[in-house]
């Protein structure tokens, strides 16, 4: 199998899993009694209206009159054409309340990931190069703290130290600052940090653990022998290897913490982002709403899957497509 | 099986060591099905018998109803008892073995005390332990041997002197805005952790090692199925699907661990299964089964406890993800609020973070704990359990 079959297998891949994922959301959905339809009956109920002509009324109103297999397509076509419905609690189109969440989320997840990309490899590498130093020491002790602490836990301490004592920092989040201003760093500092500390620690471990192999390997020996630079030969031939295994755990990881944590980190230090925004849904009982931003995290997943797979075939050309 | 040994290999009788027939219980199934036996009567009082509202131990006093899952736990714990507790005790030189080569990680050890102390508060801590009791008077009690600030304090239960109330010891880490006790807080969190940990691990590894050995034994277009389906249980984005049952049906504890074990078995199965197909090359299967091994036998006694090893590691490091979750979901107020868990006692004391952070600091550090012992445990296990690995540890 050429490059172009196995990437051409793998969209079509991604695009049976996402259905399977937006078919199992529309049978949850159907599933259960829609709250819209309850609200409509007991609004008629309380008004002294007929409660049963009213959840009638609401049922046809959203199509919900329809045979199952009807509104299974309707339902698809929907989700695949973007039109994904009024959030009633914002009094915005879905699309857009999740766009303006992602304005917002994008500001702390971009240097977030940057960051965990760069720095974990690099001291990953450095740990494994000065092996059982206090310094690997320190960084396997910061690697374990950031894994094992509750991000929304440190979070809350952080807030507590530099908000509250120092008033370094502001407790609820300013929306109002531009982008690219000394307020908003600080403001997302802490919260970058919090992220960037519960996510570098698998990467160093993974990073460490495979570059350790890669050291004494045969062609570092031929490059030390060679007269290569010791930094040189470390980014050629021992970080180069150490990015293939990494990569395949890598985003996953991320998207994982993404996934859980941006919903936390984003409840706590108050930011408006897409976590802030579904938790919000969901405690308004806005249907549309709490499906749109599931299926945006869902297609995220998806598609940063399929990126990861991509990448991988692309960076190690030793691997052949039959293999997978 | 007879107790004597033969002094060389090929004067084995082998007939006397493999069991003949397919199916010949070993003293812990039969021990298994003994403990459950009495359990299975209980379960089915309880739900025919006994009112819907009435404690199951009432005839004995107990005020405590038991919940399906409860009753899922205390199956989980006799699992563990015959299959994990009862043959390191059987392989006495084993268990030293590895207890060699675990003793050897101490952050491991301490970590594996540390467990040991969860598990034993969470299953007899309720006990001893009164329920934390809502008193509003008593609120924000701080921690013994702490003080703070009188005007925070309704009423201070400690001594009271230069305007500043003094913890005491019958609220050793003080109490919360509603003045429940934090101490009994976290030790009934204790039993919602250990429960979830027991119950999903239990399902995760059943359907792992099923769908793995399965797949890797039926192979063709079985294991091509087995493995996409496990593809898209990996992608699958477990705490969102869960906020949406959430929202749709509602929650609570047994709905958490039965969602999160669902779709965490992934890795689980694909470990199984790519171990599995390295076990089955192995020349010892080949020998039992030229001695006439079924597949049935070789896949029960050869491979699945050969992929155990594995596993355990993997399980262990699973653990804490779940706990975190819980926690999370209790910590946005999405958890079930009928349990008091870490998490409830961490979003609990999130406001009055400025002047009371016991209420968030005590369970947060307990939280923080248990999932870094979970993982240093995972960490030993691998170096213990994997003599492999022995040399790259080195």
């Amino acid at each position: 199998m050429g490059l172009g079959r196995y990437v051409a297998a793998r969209l079509v891949w991604a695009a049976v899993v996402s259905l399977v994922i937006v078919t199992i959301t529309f049978v949850l959905l159907a599933a259960a009694p829609n709250p819209d339809v309850q609200r409509a009956a007991t609004q008629a109920a309380l008004e002294g209206g007929d409660p049963t002509a009213a959840a009638e009324r609401a049922r046809e109103l959203r199509g919900l009159d329809q045979p199952l297999s009807v509104r299974y397509l309707d339902y698809l076509r929907g989700v695949y054409t973007l039109e994904w419905g009024w959030a009633d609690s914002r009094s915005q189109p879905v699309t857009v309340a999740l766009a303006e969440g992602l304005y917002y989320t994008a500001q702390y997840s971009i240097p977030w990931t940057v960051l965990t990309v760069l720095l974990g490899p690099l001291v990953g590498v450095y740990s494994a190069a000065n092996k059982y130093s206090w310094k690997d020491h320190l960084a396997t002790g910061v690697a374990f703290f950031g894994y094992a602490i509750p991000n929304f836990f440190f979070g809350i301490i952080l807030l507590l130290v530099f908000g509250v004592w120092f008033e370094v920092i502001p407790i609820t989040y300013d929306t109002t600052v531009p982008v690219f201003s000394v307020a908003n760093a600080v403001q997302l500092s802490i919260p970058v940090f919090v992220l960037v500390t519960g996510s570098i620690g698998a990467v160093m471990r993974v990073s460490r653990n495979e570059s350790a192999e890669f050291q004494e390997a045969a062609f570092m020996k031929t490059a030390r022998a060679k007269g290569v630079s010791p930094l040189r030969a470390y980014a050629y031939h021992v970080m180069r290897p150490t990015l293939v295994p990494l990569s395949t755990t890598l985003v996953g990881q991320l998207l994982a913490l993404f996934l859980g944590s941006s919903l936390l980190v984003e409840v706590v230090f108050s930011i408006p982002g897409l976590g802030r925004v579904t938790y919000n849904a969901l405690i308004a009982q806005d249907t549309n709403l709490v499906l749109g931003s599931t299926l945006a995290f869902t297609f995220v997943a998806v598609v940063g899957n399929l990126l990861e797979d991509l990448v991988f075939t692309v960076l190690d050309p030793r691997i052949s497509y039959d293999d997978r | 099986m007879t107790e004597t040994h033969p002094d060389r290999f090929d004067e084995v009788e082998w007939s006397e060591i493999s069991r003949s027939r397919w199916f010949e219980p070993s003293v812990n199934t039969l021990g298994l099905v003994g403990t459950l036996l009495p359990l299975v009567v209980l379960a089915g009082y309880d739900r025919a018998v006994l009112p819907a509202r009435t404690p199951t131990l009432a005839v004995f006093g107990l005020g405590y109803d038991l919940t399906a899952v409860d009753y899922l736990f205390v199956v989980t714990l006799v699992l563990f008892a015959w299959y994990l507790v009862v043959p390191l005790a059987q392989h006495p030189r084993m268990t030293r073995r590895y207890w060699r080569e675990f003793r050897r990680n101490r952050p491991a050890v301490v970590g594996l005390g540390w467990l040991g102390v969860v598990f034993v508060g969470g299953l007899f801590g309720p006990l001893v332990v009164s329920a934390p009791e809502q008193s509003v008077l008593i609120g924000h009690q701080p921690p013994a041997f702490l003080s703070v600030d009188a005007a925070n304090v309704a009423t201070c239960v400690g001594e009271l002197h230069d305007g500043r109330c003094h913890g005491t010891l019958t609220h050793p880490l003080g109490t919360t805005n509603g003045g429940k006790d934090v101490f009994a807080g976290i030790v009934y969190g204790m039993q919602i952790s250990v429960k979830i940990a027991f119950i999903t691990t239990t399902i995760v590894a059943a359907i792992g090692v099923s769908v793995g050995t399965v797949s890797a034994y039926a192979g063709g277009w079985v294991d091509e199925i087995l493995m996409r389906f496990v593809d898209v249980v990996l992608s699958f984005p477990t705490l969102l699907m869960f906020l949406l049952i959430l929202y749709i049906y509602g929650a609570g504890l047994g709905m958490f661990i039965l969602v999160f074990s669902l779709f965490a078995w992934g890795g689980t199965a694909r470990y199984v299964r790519s171990k599995s197909l390295s076990v089955a090359e192995e020349p010892f299967v080949d020998a039992s089964r030229m001695s006439g091994a079924t597949t049935a036998q070789v896949v029960r006694r050869h491979v699945v406890p050969n992929t155990a090893s594995s596993i355990i590691t993997q399980l262990t490091l699973l653990v804490p993800g779940f706990l975190l979750a819980e926690a999370q979901l209790a910590f946005l107020g999405l958890g079930d609020s009928a349990i008091p868990s870490w998490g409830q006692l961490i979003a609990a004391g999130r406001s009055d973070l400025s002047f009371a952070p016991w209420i968030v600091l005590a369970p947060g550090l307990v939280l923080f704990a248990t999932i870094l012992s979970f993982n240093f445990l995972g960490d030993a296990l691998l170096d213990a359990l994997n003599p492999e690995t022995e040399a790259e540890s080195q």
